[in-house]
């Protein structure tokens, strides 16, 4: 049989597409339905962060901060705050530090809840995503009682918390955690454990331990490998050490380790640790001021990098002070800017509806990306 | 040859009791509110459009250096010896209002919404209401007046 | 290991090429580092990367800083083995041609990193497989994180700033 003339095409993922989990912009090279490379192209939502942020000083560098990593911004302002404090030297009063747990916890449900969902829109299935969001309202009505805003709170500040909590938050916290357990299981049985969400996740997207060290992975993304690293117990910070939880890990449960579903279980089983933390900090919270007590935030000439376990990974601020009320230079290390440049190594002979699959279990939020 | 007809028992198990769950839940009580005829209760902290009170302003312009992205404009005028000093509410702490306060203008086309000018107002005259439905069809419509004497609203208005 | 030590074993086998190391002030939270040398920096990191009592498998983080009279680009390296951080400046003195050697054949999250580096600082990086602006425009001028830089005033007709 004589052969057949092919040719490779290339195809446009372009900036505006449902599956890219913001304005991504990825260059499909494709072999018929297989592809053979994919080149994302970001800068789309590039706002100049770092540039903005030696223009104004230290607290008000705070709202940008917010808007990095805009699904997980409590997480993002615990970051600043502590590198920040760093360099200033300032001590946190212990009921500043179990409210910030609170709410990162709660931020970190917040925003895997929203990877899980969209990541089962990415693969067909509408209903999860619907349930993900109703449980996740409950958690935006609660940051809204605290700090006054759903989604870009500017709350925890250098040196403590902005305002105590609220009379009755504590209530309603307790309330959502004893309302959103049995949710948990519910969207296992809707969604991680169905055939169909199985068959299009399993043995695709396979990172290996060593790429992903390689590459810089954090998060969800490396111990789903296999990896059991989490910032949270192996540098430990804050008040984590008084507190008792475990960390998954990627087993190959249902193909193999480091595959997409893999990445998603971690995600899953990483919400069920998050509640017991937040149960064990409401129980133990103290009384006490909730700010340190400090003049203007002036920090001495120095640098300093500090890096915390957000729900994507790790973020890491790097500040160069020189003295000054504005900060020199501050440089801020998002983890999904690491995880979607490994994209080109991960979709080599995957098809296309792969490469989505690849992208939504990577969890990108394109704020992160770009700055 | 057994592994093939499990394969297809379990794939099948794990939608079915899929689908019964999803149709327990399509029976339970719906979670949207139907939005503009029901409205939200807003907490008491929410953190919604800037509202000056402009009689309790000392003109110190500590809200617009303290604003990240710069969007109060203020313009004061010195009150000169014959004039009377006013002085501020008894709430703020009856404070000397030193100047005249002509220009008074926020920009809600750039602010965001942190709150920190209400944080370093000394007599709390900028506090955020809970309003947020003040959309316009022109950009220009947002930018508002709050100075002395001016109707609180869009600086042009071009309706 | 902490930094003291690195430092003493890197001046070692390099010698010259690992500046001293600078004195803290007394209470200071700075983080501690070693300066080397621009031209032995591939070296120096790879010896870093290979040697078994140092291992450092995981690069977190290259920035670069603009001072007055300087460039710095400074890599913050971590060991999954061993358990330690460390801190590499090179400081690059000619601003008008800052030039470095690539590290992208030791880690390959250096790819992404250092053109990001090269697009906001312009600093230029040798042997990197694919040197061009990552976050802003490929046909974007100057490098923004630069202390003198000016914003240009049209880009495909558009009016740039506000």
């Amino acid at each position: 049989m004589a052969e057949l003339q092919t040719q490779e095409l290339t195809i446009n993922m372009g900036p505006q597409h449902p599956s890219t989990h913001g304005v991504l912009r990825i260059e499909l090279v494709t072999d018929g339905e297989i592809c053979v490379k994919a080149i994302p192209h970001i800068g789309y939502l590039h706002r100049c962060f770092e540039k903005h942020a030696e223009n104004v000083d230290y607290m008000g560098v705070m709202p940008f901060v917010d808007r990095l990593d805009y699904v997980a911004s409590m997480n993002n302002d615990m970051t600043y705050a502590m590198t920040v404090e760093k360099l200033l030297g300032v001590e946190v009063p212990k009921r500043a530090e179990y409210i910030r747990v609170i709410m990162v916890e709660l931020n970190r449900i917040a925003s895997h809840l929203l990877a899980v969902g969209t990541y089962g829109l990415d693969i067909g299935t509408f209903t999860p995503f619907m349930w993900a969001f109703r449980d996740r309202e409950k958690i935006l009505d609660i940051f809204e009682m605290a700090s006054g805003a759903r989604l870009l709170y500017n709350y925890l500040w250098i040196g403590g918390v902005w305002m105590d909590l609220t009379p009755g938050i504590e209530e309603k916290i307790q309330e959502f955690c004893d309302y959103f357990e049995p949710k948990i299981d519910e969207l296992d049985t809707i969604l991680s454990y169905n055939q169909i969400f199985i068959n299009r996740t399993k043995n695709v997207g396979v990172i290996p331990l060593d790429l992903a060290i390689s590459y810089g992975l954090t998060g969800p993304n490396l111990r789903g490998s296999g990896l059991k690293w989490d910032l949270r117990k192996n540098e430990p910070y804050s008040i984590y050490p008084e507190l008792e939880f475990d960390i998954p890990v990627g087993t190959g449960e249902q193909g193999t380790v480091g595959d997409c579903w893999d990445r998603y279980m971690v995600r899953m089983r990483e919400m069920r640790e998050s509640l017991k933390i937040v149960r064990q900090a409401l129980k133990k919270i103290p009384e006490g001021p909730f700010r340190a007590k400090m003049q203007r935030v002036k920090p001495a000439p120095g640098e300093s990098y500090v890096r915390t376990e957000n729900p994507r990974g790790e973020l890491g601020f790097y500040i160069v002070s020189d003295g000054g009320l504005k900060p020199y230079r501050v440089k801020g290390k998002s983890s999904c800017f690491t995880s979607i440049s490994c994209l080109d190594d991960l979709c080599h002979g995957a098809m296309i509806a792969d490469v989505v699959a690849i992208i939504g279990s990577l969890d990108i939020v394109l704020g992160e990306v770009d700055r | 040859m057994k592994s093939y007809f499990l394969d297809i028992y379990t794939g099948l198990l794990s939608i079915f009791k899929g689908m019964l769950l999803t149709l327990k839940v399509a029976f339970q009580r719906k979670a949207t509110i139907q939005y503009p005829f029901v409205k939200r209760e807003l907490p008491s902290r929410t953190r919604g459009r800037l509202n000056c009170n402009i009689k309790d302003c000392i003109g110190c312009k500590l809200c617009a250096v303290a604003c990240p992205v710069d969007c109060i404009y203020i313009t004061t005028v010195k009150r000169e010896p014959p004039e009377e000093i006013p002085l501020t509410s008894p709430e703020s702490g009856a404070k000397q209002r030193k100047f005249h306060l002509p220009q008074f203008d926020i920009n809600f086309t750039l602010c965001c919404w942190c709150g920190l000018c209400t944080v370093v107002c000394p007599t709390e005259c900028l506090t955020m209401t809970k309003e947020y439905e003040f959309s316009v069809t022109n950009q220009k419509e947002l930018v508002w007046q709050f100075g002395d004497n001016q109707r609180v609203g869009p600086k042009e208005s071009t309706s | 290991m902490l930094t003291p030590t690195i430092h003493e074993k890197l001046t070692q086998k390099f010698e010259n090429a690992i500046l001293p190391l600078k004195e803290l002030p007394p209470g200071s939270h700075s983080d501690p580092f070693i300066a080397v040398n621009s031209s032995k920096l591939h070296s120096v990191l790879k010896y870093l990367k290979e040697d078994s009592d140092l291992l450092f498998d995981n690069l977190i983080c290259i920035s670069g800083v603009d001072y007055p009279d300087r460039i710095e680009v400074v890599y913050h390296l971590f060991s999954y083995k061993h358990l330690h951080k460390v801190v590499i400046k090179s400081l690059l003195s000619d601003k008008t041609k800052p030039v470095l050697e690539s590290t992208c054949d030791l880690w390959k999250a250096a790819n992404w990193l250092e053109r990001e580096v090269f697009d906001i600082m312009g600093v230029h990086f040798n042997n990197h497989p694919d040197l061009r602006r990552i976050l802003l425009p490929e046909d974007w001028e100057g490098h923004p994180l630069r202390k003198d830089y000016k914003t240009q005033e049209f880009w495909h007709g558009i009016k740039v700033g506000m």
